[in-house]
């Protein structure tokens, strides 16, 4: 007896029951009239000026902090990204050991949140706004980095070996051999970290680092849903927005969808996308003289308080294997949660347009609305602890597989659906068989990718409490415990290593058809 | 007797030209159709609208003497009696064959048998027999799709047909692709199985292979332009059928 692929993508949704019994036990019950108020004031958001004002102001800063740690990670990575290529140091130099070496060290900010970043360069060099956006492009400058490399060493060879056999340098070789196909996929995957670098920015401003996140958990924590609600629909519009903009680029210039099964033609229209990014240099420099982003005062650290002498053995008397074991836990159960929960709920939906909207609507208020929120409104009814901090980041990650699974559904397997739907099959039915069917493998390589991720946000959710390293860290960041701080972000950064070599095997995996003819670097292979 | 599919002065609008323009015809049981035709003539909307893809703008569809059915349960019901052999199979490659076989019942199943029958393959007798009648290993049945050849993916296509159970068979250029052998085998088989009750209607590109159909039918710019008995056609009508276009 073994499972088929469809159920494959339907059985970690099996984790509800489970939480469905166990919910009862965390809940405190004493919010649900906040949680009612909550949900009432989405329909009446504020409208006064000062408010609107207010949003504005702060969704714009947002908007420029995204923007800007989003092209340094991008220069960033481009760059330590060709310097980590097993085939630029081949071509170049004759030997591919330096790129793994310099891989390993990338693996390092990669690991590392950029929350905690955040948080560390605030306490270095308080609050500036170049905090946000260095804090935004050192990790995605490093996932840049190894998505560039893992593109480029995947690139056939053959006409780099013919230009570098008729005599051309190597990099100007590697430049016209690599470059062409390399630009597509690299602009594709960055016009979907700009959305990630929304989020993050977002995000960071709920840890105070500025910003409309700043805005929406003091209007949370005041409990002013309606102003609230003006920065969240708000949010959502420019979210949405964006979203559907870097859609209709990908598909003008015919470049690769993130889960796609079909081979897509190279993308065409080079002039116009350097056009872009050209046109993005002025805006760039806009923004930052805006929000007066000084790089220089990186520099300038204010003065710590007095850190006290290290004390290893409190820092080894630390509950590790119940923080290492709350920390898995937490990610094993939001990426179930997530995973699962999306083509369930996109079976359930499917007969009926108007559940599909709502269901549409719920992901991309996940997508948007910041974990840590998320967990402070559980908080209104549930008491804090790793379950709580599991639905939070459950649901935000929700929203981004729900729409990778929509988006991947729409361009493939319709044939088999349709051919099921003529015979006569019910509409759930045809897309669990017809499309789940050939989605199961990408889909869930991509939800293992996810994981890893999840891992590294656990930090984010830490501030309910009791969620593992992340609360365990976030105390020590605010009691100056440097010797704990560093203890918690090396076992962090190892753990989240581990996780992301397992999630790696685990794609790998997932991606072998031994029969098929799938693509695996499009199916998933490299997005992250 | 009611027949099993009636179209009465079917119009499909196109997007310069209709696709359909005021096609009627009458299928019984029993009856082996052709449907000949040049390229963009309209064969494939044609079959689109007889297996209730495709809604048409005008005219009216009669399923064994009902209209389309208004409720989604009785529609399917309708439909399940309707099998369409595609022209790329539309095989589910990731399920085994017995999977696959057992996705044509799909339509009468409940939920709890559809997923039992991807955790464990159901009704393994059934799918057996039916590998047994296309001349295909049983041994196949626990195979994923994938690892078919090409003939055995036809017949395994033409295996989920038949475990459809539909009265009606429709196929659309089903022999475009292959080549000659296997083309003559697939359409032997389709021939012989489409004895009453079942009807075949089967759009097609070769003229040269009709002799074991009853009736043709001849398409041209969304235009019936003729529907009689095979022994009555006469070569001139079909190079009419074809003039002025590339025959495929």
């Amino acid at each position: 007896m073994r499972p088929a692929a469809p159920l494959w993508v339907l059985l970690p949704a099996l984790i509800v029951l489970p939480l469905l019994a166990l919910l009862p036990g965390i809940s405190h019950g004493g919010g649900w009239e906040l949680v009612g108020q909550f949900a009432a004031a989405a329909l009446r958001p504020s409208l006064d000026p000062i408010v609107l004002g207010s949003v504005l102001g702060g969704l714009a800063v947002t908007a420029g902090m995204a923007l800007l740690g989003w092209a340094g990670s991008l220069v960033l990575g481009l760059v330590l990204g060709i310097a980590s290529s097993r085939v630029v140091w081949r071509t170049c130099y004759g030997s591919a050991a330096p790129a793994s070496w310099i891989r390993r060290l990338l693996a390092i900010p990669r690991s590392i949140h950029e929350l905690l970043w955040g948080l560390l360069l605030l306490q270095l060099v308080g609050l500036q706004p170049v905090v946000a956006v260095v804090a935004i492009a050192i990790p995605f400058g490093a996932l840049v980095a190894r998505v560039v490399s893992d593109l480029l060493d995947a690139l056939p060879t053959a006409s780099l070996e013919a230009l570098r056999c008729g005599g051309s340098p190597a990099p100007t070789a590697l430049f016209t051999a690599l470059g062409p196909p390399l630009l597509p996929q690299v602009i594709s995957y960055s016009g979907y970290r700009l959305e990630c670098a929304l989020r993050s920015a977002t995000l960071l401003g709920v840890f105070g680092l500025g910003g409309l996140g700043t805005e929406l958990r003091l209007t949370l924590q005041s409990l002013a849903f309606n102003e609230l609600w003006s920065g969240l629909w708000a949010l959502l519009a420019v979210m949405l927005l964006l979203e559907a903009l870097m859609g209709w680029l990908r598909r003008r210039w015919a470049m690769p969808a993130r889960l796609g099964l079909s081979q897509r033609g190279v993308g065409s229209q080079g002039q116009e996308m350097v056009a872009v990014a050209m046109a993005l240099l002025p805006v760039l420099a806009l923004v930052a003289w805006r929000l007066e982003v000084q790089p220089a005062t990186l520099l300038q650290w204010q003065g710590l308080p007095p850190l006290g002498a290290a004390d290893w053995g409190a820092v080894a008397a630390l509950p590790w294997p119940s923080l290492i074991g709350n920390t898995l836990l937490l990610t094993l159960v939001a990426a179930a949660l997530a995973v699962g929960l999306a083509p369930l709920l996109l079976l359930l939906a499917t007969p009926w347009p108007a559940a599909g909207a709502l269901v549409r609507g719920l992901w991309a208020l996940g997508r948007l609305w910041p974990p840590p929120l998320t967990a402070l409104l559980l908080l209104f009814v549930l008491q804090p602890g790793v379950l709580t901090g599991a639905l939070a980041l459950g649901f935000h990650n929700l929203g981004i597989l729900g729409r990778l699974l929509l988006e991947a559904a729409e361009t493939s397997g319709g044939n088999q659906e349709q051919a099921l739907l003529t015979a006569g099959v019910g509409p759930r039915l045809a897309l669990l068989y017809g499309r789940f069917s050939g989605l199961a493998r990408p889909y869930l390589a991509y939800g293992a990718y996810r994981a890893d991720v999840i891992l590294r946000e656990s930090v984010v959710v830490g501030l309910v409490g009791a969620t593992g390293l992340g609360s365990q860290l976030l105390e020590a960041m605010s009691s100056f415990a440097g010797d704990q701080l560093l203890a918690l972000v090396l076992a962090y950064a190892l753990l989240t290593l581990l996780g992301e070599d397992l999630s790696d095997r685990a794609r790998q995996w997932l991606l072998e058809t031994p029969h098929g003819d799938g693509h695996p670097q499009e199916a998933g292979g490299t997005w992250r | 007797m009611t027949s099993l599919l009636i179209l009465q002065d079917i119009t499909v609008k196109g997007r310069s030209q209709p696709r359909l323009d005021g096609v009627s015809l009458q299928v019984d049981a029993g009856e082996r159709i052709a449907l000949l035709g040049p390229s963009g003539a309209g064969k494939s909307t044609l079959l689109a609208v007889a297996n209730g893809l495709l809604t048409p703008q005008q005219g009216r569809v009669f399923w064994q003497g009902e209209t389309r059915a208004r409720s989604g349960r009785a529609r399917r019901r309708q439909q399940a009696r309707i099998g369409t052999l595609w022209q790329d199979l539309r095989l589910i490659e990731e399920l085994t064959v017995q999977q696959n076989l057992n996705a044509a019942r799909l339509a009468v199943w409940g939920w709890p048998r559809a997923l039992l029958n991807l955790l464990m393959p159901l009704e393994t007798k059934a799918c057996t027999t039916m590998l047994q009648r296309l001349d295909l290993d049983p041994t196949l049945l626990n195979q994923p799709v994938s690892a078919l050849s090409g003939g055995q993916r036809q017949r395994v296509a033409l295996a989920r047909l038949l475990r459809q159970e539909p009265q009606l068979l429709l196929a659309d250029e089903p022999l475009a692709s292959l080549d000659p052998r296997l083309a003559d085998e697939l359409l032997t088989l389709l021939l012989e199985l489409a004895s009453p009750p079942r009807a075949l209607l089967l759009s097609l590109h070769r003229p040269d292979l009709l002799s074991g159909f009853d009736r043709v039918l001849g398409l041209r710019a969304g235009r019936l332009v003729f529907d009689q008995p095979m022994a009555s056609l006469e070569p001139g009508q079909l190079e009419e059928l074809y003039a002025g276009t590339p025959v495929a």
